[in-house]
């Protein structure tokens, strides 16, 4: 039989190691428990004085003693890297993902206005893009606007004293803005294979650039001779007949801008 | 065992932040358990109150090294620890140049000593055995020693002994077997010699 080291006593008489084994040991090895009792007897005998008591203000005098010793912390500096930097990336970014989040929520807020548009108003236009049917209902919008103002152009070239300057100036600088719209409006039409409306702005082209662009500028013969030329071919009720065609020919203030930006 | 709170915390914090006198509390609050644990060690009052004031120097200096997580208490505990082993290393270190210095000779250094220690008269007298315990303490190696009353006298276990004195668990179970091994040998000697002296002093008076 192994017996148990002095070690494993002295371990055991601390309270320490594996106690079941060790009592399994003793209850067969009377040696060890004798030498174990021995080991106990020992410690038991290790008194030593207690440590003499000390007054309640012992702290204090031991602080008092080491107080003029000690010097100051200094109070933390705010790291430049660890809290001026870093705070400042952090509000940008915070401030990056506001602006970001605010863009696609504008964005997503204008899709949304459009469809509910859309659902309520068909015959309205539709942002750019929103549709694929919004082109055309813009360029109607665009039409109708622009069939509306070459109307009034016409009526007044129809009524005008061929005689009189004091209307070539507007009607001239009127023709002039109507000549890009009606170009692109003959371009749709002619896309759409509309050959009545092709036909209508391709009289009313030839009329406004005439009126437009007239080498010699506006003189009464000029304007006689458009007058003659538009009662001819009947361009005025071409005009009227195109216009009462397009629904909505009334359009709100904002479609016919909306139209105008194209 | 010195428990941690809040205050300590908030001390150690206010220290560092530049407000010296906030140390006041952690001394005032932790020095009598420091003073008892150094007096065990090093076996002297002037000593031990040295060993207290240099623990709280040290954990003062130190103190931007302590972690916000550990408790204080355990922490000035382990510095006072190695503060009465660095005392009594050096006391022995001074002991040992002071008896080489006086005398080369052993046989007559064993003699002082033992002169030191006891003599037939004394060991007559009562609490002549803890006299004994007492200087066969100091037989010991800083170390055993240190571990020895961190485990017997302060009831640490040995994984506390070894944090406290820098080393490894088993190292420190070791050391506190060379103790008691020690003490347990040098108090039988003792004890014999007691013995046989006074049943000498007997026959002859």
């Amino acid at each position: 039989m192994k017996h148990l080291t002095e070690e494993e006593l002295i371990e055991h008489g601390y309270g320490e190691g594996d106690k079941v084994l060790i009592e399994e040991h003793f209850a067969v090895c009377r040696e060890c428990e004798k030498a174990f009792s021995a080991v106990q007897a020992d410690l038991a005998e290790m008194k030593f004085p207690l440590p003499p008591s000390r007054s309640h203000d012992y702290g204090e005098a031991v602080w008092q003693s080491l107080r003029n010793q000690l010097p100051a912390y200094d109070a933390p500096k705010r790291s430049w890297l660890n809290g001026g930097l870093f705070r400042g990336l952090s509000y940008a970014a915070v401030c990056a993902l506001l602006l970001a989040c605010a863009f696609a929520g504008g964005r997503l807020w204008e899709r949304r206005q459009a469809k509910i548009s859309a659902t309520n108003h068909p015959t309205l236009p539709q942002p750019v893009g929103a549709t694929e049917h919004a082109t055309p209902r813009v360029v109607v919008v665009v039409l109708s606007d622009h069939l509306d103002r070459s109307e009034r152009l016409l009526v007044e070239l129809k009524h005008v004293d061929a005689h009189s300057t004091e209307m070539v100036s507007p009607l001239r600088d009127e023709a002039r803005n109507l000549l890009p719209a009606n170009r692109i409006c003959r371009q749709k039409a002619k896309q759409d294979d509309d050959p009545a409306l092709t036909g209508a702005l391709d009289h009313l082209d030839r009329l406004l650039a005439e009126l437009a662009n007239e080498p010699g500028g506006l003189n009464s013969a000029t304007i006689s001779r458009l007058q003659d030329e538009m009662n001819k071919d009947g361009l005025l009720f071409e005009v009227r007949v195109l216009r009462s065609r397009i629904p909505h020919a009334q359009g709100t203030g904002a479609d016919s801008s909306k139209g105008g930006t194209i | 065992m010195v428990r941690m709170d809040k205050n300590d915390h908030a001390a150690i914090q206010a220290v560092l932040s530049g407000d010296k006198d906030a140390y006041g509390a952690l001394v005032q609050r932790h020095s009598q358990s420091l003073f008892r644990v150094a007096f065990r060690i090093t076996g002297n009052e002037a000593d031990a109150d040295d060993v207290v004031q240099d623990a709280f120097l040290r954990g003062y200096l130190k103190l931007e090294t302590f972690e916000s997580r550990a408790n204080f208490g355990t922490w000035i505990y382990r510095i006072a620890v190695r503060c009465a082993l660095d005392k009594i290393s050096s006391i022995n270190r001074m002991n040992d140049r002071m008896r080489v210095g006086s005398d080369t000779d052993p046989e007559q250094d064993e003699i002082q000593v033992a002169d030191e220690t006891a003599g037939p008269d004394r060991l007559l007298l009562s609490g002549e055995i803890a006299a004994m315990q007492r200087d066969a303490m100091f037989s010991l190696t800083p170390t055993e020693q240190s571990a020895f009353v961190l485990r017997h006298m302060e009831g640490r276990t040995t994984e506390e002994i070894g944090d406290a004195l820098g080393i490894a668990s088993n190292a420190a179970k070791q050391a506190v077997f060379r103790a008691v091994q020690k003490l347990r040998r040098r108090l039988s000697t003792l004890k014999g010699e007691s013995m046989a002296r006074s049943s000498s002093l007997r026959v002859r008076l």
